[in-house]
């Protein structure tokens, strides 16, 4: 049965500034915010089409399309770059061929930058997902990827 | 009584990043003993130690660094003994990064199960809630004035001084927000805290509530924290069970809950008034000061604001012995702080201790120098609204009035290391990078004005002796500071201006 995104909206209806956390359930049970999304909040919560649209380009984390299954996110802060963090963004463009802000076809992977993960003494710091990497390679992050998807099957 | 051992596996960001998970899982499959027991505790903020296993046996507790080991060819307990043993364990305690600092706030991190109330109970925790609850609000206010404490946020406002305005406000509706958008580059010290302790936080926040007449706290969580959630999520489930929030909390007539809220990776809503923003659902464009917060925040009711840091700090400015805390330092650099040291260092982790400790000391006897084995070039401190000073100028105290005077701040403590290889020019387009990234596009010298910044910087990186450019430079860092509502446009300048002056002819040849 699909589920129905007005349910996944209600229980925050009534709370004070709940369109936030509402945005976050909406996107960590579809993967993204659609279009219907945005009628139904924006009807839930009494703001126009373009205010909910609004809040959602704002936000680095909220999207508008699908994206990869496995989200990469490369730490390209100050402590990150003491420890050559920017090599490891340019290795992880090209092993996966992507850009960043890039998905790849299969909607496996995509690649983004972060600014801090708060892993700063075990640097360069990947984000998987939620899991983080310290000391990251791209090796690391290869057979992570590969592990897990090992469990899953 | 039965002769236990407990083993101590970390479950904390940094040291899961670097195994800590994946050894429990292998160890735990080895246990088939009922005498023996696995921990996971918080991490001791050694960073470079972790993930750091520890073993109690007969009272003596003992760990060894289990950096890049596995043990997954391991097949039954005895032999992960014995490997311990050849790792030559020690007491973490014994250790000067640890035996160094002066833990006053951080005092509980490592020990046990962070979720374990009855540790935070043993350890001091909670009593501060109990005397709070006695004297009533007005009188802990009154302790927190006189205690010194100033907001480990950025800012450094006098914590006490806020609280007043916001008890002095005639409404019946009041709230609490705690920041917990620890967003500066090379920063942890609050998600330490919320994984390690998450119960100071909440008691922290408990009596802050109940100080300032406040009912409902926010916690404003950045997303990238997600073992924090967990945890503050459960901890707040058991203060919840156990009477320490919801009605009555205590069998007094103090009524206080606590929600979680998620940010969505914007740095500026660390901002106090971008946070607000983002709390009530709306972009995070920050709000013209005044009306303070304190006097007209959140939903319009006046708000009491802090960060992780120092609402943690509070439970201990209200034991009995609150003067350890007070009588340490002086002017506005009272108590300890919690320096996040990282970047090209060998020994990188959280270092409480006094204000006036030499950077040198942090950078040299705590750091232990470079893990590059190359000379230092550059430190930065205070997160990238804070400066970079040169390896000339490592005697520099660490005082918020020393670092003032240098135009920078301590900012939340972040203190990162480069060595020789860094660029400073490309430092300084990164500050200029940085907030094109993360202005709320409010002010038009932050939004478009560090546009500008980064192409001028990059003109200056292929011609140094440029005068026009350093000239425009210049101008464009004091409008930023000067027409910008927040800090984030504000205070971008205040790295570039330290590459200026602290490294002659890295970014501009005169």
């Amino acid at each position: 049965m699909p589920i129905d995104s007005r349910n996944i909206i209600k229980p925050f209806i009534e709370e004070k500034g709940g369109l936030m956390p509402a945005l976050h359930a909406l996107q960590d049970h579809l993967g993204f915010i659609s279009k219907d999304n945005i009628k139904e909040l924006a009807i839930a919560f009494n703001f126009s089409q373009a205010e909910v649209i609004d809040v959602i380009t704002f936000y680095d984390d909220f999207r508008l399309a699908p994206i990869g299954k496995n989200i990469i996110k490369i730490c390209q802060a100050e402590a990150c770059q003491s420890q050559n963090c920017k090599q490891l963004l340019s290795d992880l463009t090209s092993y996966f061929g992507l850009e960043m802000d890039e998905t790849s076809d299969d909607l496996n992977i995509t690649l983004k930058e972060v600014f801090c993960l708060g892993n700063c003494a075990v640097g360069p710091s990947v984000m998987i997902n939620d899991t983080v990497i310290g000391e990251a390679t791209t090796k690391k992050i290869v057979s992570h990827l590969k592990e897990n998807d090992v469990q899953e099957l | 009584m039965k002769n236990i051992i407990k083993i101590f596996i970390p479950n904390e960001t940094s040291a899961n990043s670097v195994g800590a998970n994946s050894l429990y899982q292998d160890i735990s499959k080895l246990i088939n003993d009922e005498n023996i027991e696995i921990i996971r505790n918080g991490s001791w903020g050694a960073f470079w130690l972790e993930p750091f296993i520890e073993i109690k046996k007969d009272g003596i507790r003992r760990g060894a660094s289990y950096r890049n080991i596995k043990l997954s060819h391991l097949n039954t307990i005895e032999e992960f003994f014995l490997d311990f043993e050849k790792r030559n364990p020690f007491d973490i305690n014994e250790i000067d990064f640890i035996k160094k600092q002066n833990r006053i706030v951080f005092s509980r991190i490592g020990h046990e199960d962070p979720l374990n109330i009855k540790y935070y109970k043993n350890s001091k925790g909670y009593q501060s809630l109990l005397t709070a609850l006695e004297i009533g609000p007005q009188k802990t206010i009154n302790r927190i004035k006189e205690s010194g404490l100033n907001g480990r946020g950025g800012a450094a406002f006098p914590t006490g001084i806020k609280m007043q305005t916001v008890f002095d406000q005639d409404t019946s509706v009041k709230y609490l927000a705690c920041n917990a958008d620890e967003g500066d580059g090379g920063t942890f010290s609050d998600r330490l805290i919320m994984e390690s302790d998450p119960f100071a936080l909440i008691e922290g926040m408990t009596i802050a509530a109940y100080a300032v007449g406040a009912s409902k706290g926010y916690i404003y969580l950045r997303s990238e924290y997600p073992l924090a959630k967990e945890f503050l999520i459960r901890a707040i489930d058991i203060a919840l069970d156990n009477n320490y929030l919801g009605n009555n909390i205590q069998n007094s007539n103090f009524n206080f809950d606590i929600e979680l809220r998620i940010g969505a990776g914007s740095y500026v809503c660390g901002e106090e008034t971008a946070m607000m923003e983002s709390i009530e659902g709306r972009r995070g464009l920050v709000r013209s000061k005044p009306p303070l917060p304190a006097i007209n925040g959140l939903f319009g009711q006046p708000t009491l604001i802090n960060n992780v840091v120092t609402l943690a700090t509070i439970p201990a400015l209200l034991l009995n012995d609150q003067s350890d805390f007070s009588q340490i330092g002086s002017n506005k650099s009272i108590g300890t702080m919690p320096f996040q040291l990282s970047g090209n260092v060998n020994h990188g982790g959280l270092i409480e201790t006094r204000f006036d400790i030499s950077l040198n000391e942090i950078v040299k006897d705590f750091g232990y120098g470079t893990k590059s084995g190359q000379p230092i070039h550059a430190i930065q401190i205070g997160g990238p609204l804070g400066i970079y000073l040169s390896s000339s100028m490592l005697d520099t105290s660490l005082t918020i009035e020393s670092l003032q005077e240098l135009k920078g701040s301590v900012g939340h403590g972040g203190i990162i290391v480069f060595d020789n290889s860094v660029d400073m020019a490309e430092q300084a387009k990164f500050a200029m990078e940085f907030c094109v990234k993360e202005s709320c596009g409010k002010c038009t010298p932050c939004r478009i004005g560090s546009v500008r910044g980064v192409e001028i910087i990059e003109r200056l990186q292929k011609n140094k002796t440029s005068k026009n450019d350093a000239t425009l430079l210049h101008d464009l860092c004091e409008t930023l500071e000067a027409t910008s509502l927040c800090a984030m446009g504000g205070m971008t300048p205040n790295p570039i201006h330290s590459i200026i002056k602290f490294f002659p002819n890295e970014l501009i040849e005169k």
